[in-house]
């Protein structure tokens, strides 16, 4: 299973396909203080990011994945010298 | 698709034919230097009208051809038939590519490593690969340029732009920045961007281009990608276009070196609207360069023109008038007047000081296809088309044509009961009979035009013959055998479903012939007291409405009691039959399923398809197959099919749960009577309609078919008209009317005169169409 | 739109190449004519006096060179500008493209915003 939804902690492992995006969403879209586990995620769909970047969770645990943990990851850290955030747009 | 590429596709076909069929001929008549010419200008003629589109793989290919051919034109090279294997493999693997551009507009993804090889090959007479001489396309040699930095590096972190920054200027590097914006669907077209990405060699950096505004997470939709992406990497141009070639629209790639990227960092580049402005005036400034370097070409060509030669009359008038252009273009005007030669020299001269020649811009890129242009300014193109006479036209606009002849036969079929109603109902005999003068022209007219139509769909046999030459060059190498083909009657038209049909059995036919029917070895005909070279005769006549095609070798034939022996060993006859059967009826056998005349089943005849698929296959098509062969003679397949498919346009009704259909000629009108209206007239039933008796047949009786109308429900009846004689049919129900190719009656329905043939429904469904002579004599015995 | 457009002729054996051409200079402005070949295009050229020619190398029947030097001959006299377009990018065709009588030499492809370019410029006087 790629996917396991629990009350808080969203497990993601192996290749996260565009078949896990909707579950993936609609459990963000309603859980309180999410968390996501990316220990043992290999590869994550683009649509599965973009769910991650706007409901911003707590991600628990890095990827060992070394394009996910050195590329992706900063991304959604945001903090790290990352993109720009929304509200800090320009006006 | 784009018009541009659809007329390439078009031409394409053309010229490989013909680069096909001259390289065979060429092989057999290697001397002839028209012959060479033809297939090289093929070939040139192809090459250059694949340049206008970006698909170097194909070029490339195509350039090494030319190249071989060019040096075989030239008398460099004599050609051999290694070279033209290698050729005709080319041309081959083309032809594979334009297919798969039919259908997805690009190469397929093999296509640089699958043409690798073949260059090599084809390079390989000539001393090998040029140095990059394939490539020399001036708009390709750009790459090492630098660009200049776009406002999307923003989206990368400062810090690591000015570490990368120091780290290119130190190291004289390059990076590649890519910007990736995918479209909102890519989700379901498959498309992971992420993925794509993951798969950037040398990824250095990966940024994200977040959307402007996201939505509220209660409007938001997971399967709408809003996200981009800009990544630096390591990796070459052609890597990062080969790995986003099927997003090519969607990628953005700059080339940036350390000063590029500390340029941009120093907020040279703000990206604000006076941006935008400034990017106009750029442009603007662009676009005089280039105007100024195709002037500055232009006075260097005029040079040219006055130094190979001595130009006077017309020659010398357009050097001056090309001067005066290019002078204008520069804002340099000169004064107008007929120049001489010297002043006219004297004045290229000056202008070419005073304009020294632009810098080489940063190169464009190859020119893309005008698909915008492309679509537009052809209908007001007044200029007349000095070139082509013959129209090609889409298979599916004569199939259209086809059905609207159909729909004008029924439309006019509608004016003989219009003629009888003049007469009956309005008692106007004379309006009447005009009306039938007018239905006779009309008439003359969709019978001509429906044969006309019919005759766009003919096409000549040689279309279905045209691949024989290959194929037979092509097995008989690969057999060791020698095989000459000779073809006749080829001019012989038929309809074009025929030909696409005869396409499958004839080359089954021709390849067992080379097969089996052939001897295995020249030495073994020789030894027979024939030619070392054997003959493939292929002949097409025409034979009423029929065309009969024949498949003639003369090899060892068929052996009568080889055949029925093996027969019986395979329980297909019984012992009466292997002793009783004649020699006719013995070849005969090898249609039977189950049998095969080799005793393995060889590569080149496939496996599973036998002589019974053949005769299956051409059956189908309302044909027949005969085959005749004398022992050590040889033998001959004679096909016989109709000349046409022609569409039956079916009206179809059902009785008793059944379909059937009765062809619309026949088909006057569709009533529904209460059950209490249909009379009768001693044994008959009739209805009368608009004061005449019309008899009535239950055509569930007729068919010996169990169905009990429904007593309250209206009566259905189909009023048809045979030899002038109305006939009522009492039927369950009405369906549509459609159009189908008819089949003659096979199998056990063989003998059942009541119906004239079968037709496959779109829907899968085999409809029974109804032989209204057949089933009336039924109803009459019946009663 | 009634204003004269200038006249050109587009001569290539390779129908998709003509349509090219026809579509890019249609588009910019021009009056388009096709020829198949040489031959045709000096026929074409003895019934219209065209404002320039844009001419194929490599062609059955008449080839490029032996066009343009018809075209520039005595029977036929056109001084309208000649662009040749080669697939060859080679210095000896280009000077025999200007010994018969051509005014530009082009190498395939040719870049579409150039040709148009060139043919506006080289007919600046004939446009409105």
């Amino acid at each position: 299973m790629p996917l396991e939804l629990n009350e808080t902690t969203a497990t993601l492992s192996g290749v996260v396909t565009v078949d896990e995006v909707e579950p993936l969403a609609a459990w963000l879209r309603i859980t309180d203080k999410p968390k996501v586990n990316l220990r043992r995620c290999n590869h994550l769909h683009t649509g599965a990011l973009q769910a991650l970047l706007l409901f911003q969770p707590r991600i628990t645990s890095s990827p060992t994945d070394a394009f996910l943990a050195t590329q992706v990851l900063p991304l959604l850290r945001g903090s790290s010298g990352g993109p720009v955030l929304p509200e800090s747009e320009p006006p | 698709m784009n018009p541009l590429l659809a007329q390439f596709l078009a031409e394409a076909a053309d010229l490989l034919t013909q680069v096909d069929e001259g390289l065979l001929q060429l092989e057999r008549d290697p001397g002839d230097p028209e012959l060479v010419n033809e297939v090289f200008r093929a070939a040139h003629t192809f090459k250059g009208s694949s340049g206008l589109f970006d698909f170097p793989e194909l070029t490339r290919l195509t350039h090494a051809a030319e190249d071989l051919l060019d040096a075989v034109r030239g008398g460099r090279l004599a050609l051999d038939s290694g070279m033209t294997d290698d050729l005709l493999a080319a041309f081959d693997l083309i032809r594979g590519w334009l297919a798969h551009v039919t259908a997805h507009e690009q190469l397929p993804a093999s296509a640089g490593a699958d043409a690798a090889g073949l260059i090599t090959k084809l390079r390989a007479p000539l001393g090998g690969e040029p140095a990059a001489a394939a490539d020399a396309t001036p708009a390709r040699s750009g790459a090492s340029t630098i660009d200049a930095a776009p406002d999307w590096l923003d989206q990368f972190d400062a810090e690591w732009l000015e570490e990368t920054a120091s780290w290119l200027v130190t190291t004289s590097a390059t990076m590649r920045f890519v910007r990736y914006t995918p479209d909102e669907g890519c989700f379901f077209r498959a498309e992971d961007p992420l993925h794509l990405i993951s798969q950037v060699p040398a990824l250095a950096k990966l940024g994200l281009v977040q959307p402007a505004a996201w939505p509220p997470p209660a409007d938001f939709d997971e399967y709408q990608c809003l996200i981009g992406f800009v990544l630096a990497t390591r990796a070459a141009v052609g890597e990062l276009n080969y790995l986003f070639r099927y997003v090519p629209d969607q990628i953005e790639t700059v080339e940036l070196d350390g000063t590029a990227i500390r340029r941009h960092l120093a907020g040279e580049a703000p990206a604000t609207p006076v941006e935008e402005q400034m990017a106009h005036v750029a442009e603007a400034v662009a676009g005089n360069l280039e105007l100024a370097r195709d002037a500055y070409d232009i006075l260097a060509a005029a040079q040219r023109s006055l130094n190979v030669d001595t130009p006077s009359g017309p020659r010398l008038a357009a050097v001056a008038h090309s001067v005066s252009a290019a002078a204008a273009a520069l804002g340099m005007p000169v004064e107008a007047g007929e120049p001489d030669l010297e002043s006219l020299t004297a004045r290229v001269s000056t202008l070419l000081d005073s304009a020294p020649p632009p810098p080489e811009e940063p190169v464009a890129p190859p020119p893309p296809p005008p698909m915008a242009a492309a679509d537009r300014g052809r209908a007001d193109d007044p200029g007349g088309q000095v070139g082509t006479r013959i129209l090609k036209v889409d298979q599916e606009k004569v199939d259209h044509l086809m059905e609207l002849v159909g729909e004008l036969n029924v439309a006019k079929n509608g004016l003989t009961f219009l003629a009888d109603a003049a007469e009956e109902e309005f008692g106007s005999r004379v309006l009447g009979r005009r009306i039938k003068d007018q239905y006779s022209g009309l008439h003359r007219i969709a019978e001509e035009l429906q044969a006309a139509v019919m005759d766009v769909r003919m096409l000549p046999l040689s279309v279905a013959f045209s691949r024989f030459p290959r194929l037979i060059r092509d097995l008989s190498r690969r057999l060791g055998k020698s095989v000459e083909l000779v073809t006749e009657g080829e001019d012989t038209m038929a309809d074009k479903d025929v030909i696409e049909a005869l396409g499958d059995p004839l080359v089954h036919l021709v390849r067992n012939s080379l097969d089996h029917g052939i001897e295995a070895s020249p030495a073994d005909r020789v030894a027979a007291g024939k030619p070392a070279a054997a003959t493939v005769t292929l002949t097409a006549v025409a034979d009423g409405d029929a065309v009969i095609v024949e498949i003639a070798d003369d090899g060892r034939g068929i052996d009568p009691d080889k055949v029925k022996r093996k027969a019986y060993e395979k329980g297909l006859i019984s012992e009466e039959e292997l002793e009783a059967m004649g020699d006719t009826d013995a070849v005969d056998l090898v249609f039977r399923p189950g049998f095969s005349t080799a005793d393995q089943v060889s590569d080149l005849s496939g496996r599973g398809v036998g002589m019974d698929a053949v005769r299956a296959s051409v059956e189908k098509l309302g044909g027949t197959v005969t085959m005749r062969s004398q022992l050590g003679r040889g033998t001959s397949t004679r096909l016989r099919l109709p000349l046409s498919m022609a569409v039956t346009q079916v009206m179809v009704i059902s009785v008793a749960g059944q379909r059937f259909g009765i062809p619309v000629d026949l088909v006057v009108e569709t009533v529904r009577v209460h059950a209490a209206e249909i009379g009768r007239v001693l044994h008959q039933e009739v209805v009368v309609l608009r004061d005449e008796v019309v008899p009535v047949v239950d055509l569930a009786r007729a068919l010996d078919m169990p169905w009990t109308p429904d007593p309250a429900a209206d009566r259905a009846i189909l009023i048809v008209s045979l030899h002038g004689q109305r006939v009522g049919l009492l039927v369950e129900q009405f369906h549509r009317e459609v159009d189908v190719i008819l089949k003659p009656m096979e199998g056990l329905l063989a003998y059942a005169d009541e119906f004239s043939g079968t037709a496959l429904l779109g829907d899968g469904l085999v409809l029974l169409v109804l032989n209204m002579k057949e089933v009336l004599n039924l109803a009459a015995r019946a009663q | 739109m009634t204003e004269k457009r200038p006249k050109v002729l587009v001569v290539d054996d390779a129908a998709t190449v003509r349509l090219y051409h026809t579509t890019l200079l249609t588009g910019a402005g021009f009056e388009v004519s096709e020829a198949a070949n040489g031959l045709e295009a000096v026929e074409a050229a003895l019934n219209t006096a065209f404002d320039l020619f844009v001419i194929d190398v490599n062609m059955p029947k008449m080839n490029g060179y032996t066009c343009v030097e018809t075209l520039r001959s005595a029977t036929v006299g056109t001084p309208a500008p000649i662009v040749m377009i080669s697939t060859e990018d080679s210095r000896g065709d280009a000077d025999r493209a200007y010994a018969a009588g051509a005014n530009l030499y082009l190498v395939k492809p040719v870049d579409k915003d150039r040709l148009a370019r060139v043919a506006r410029m080289l007919t600046a006087g004939v446009a409105a």
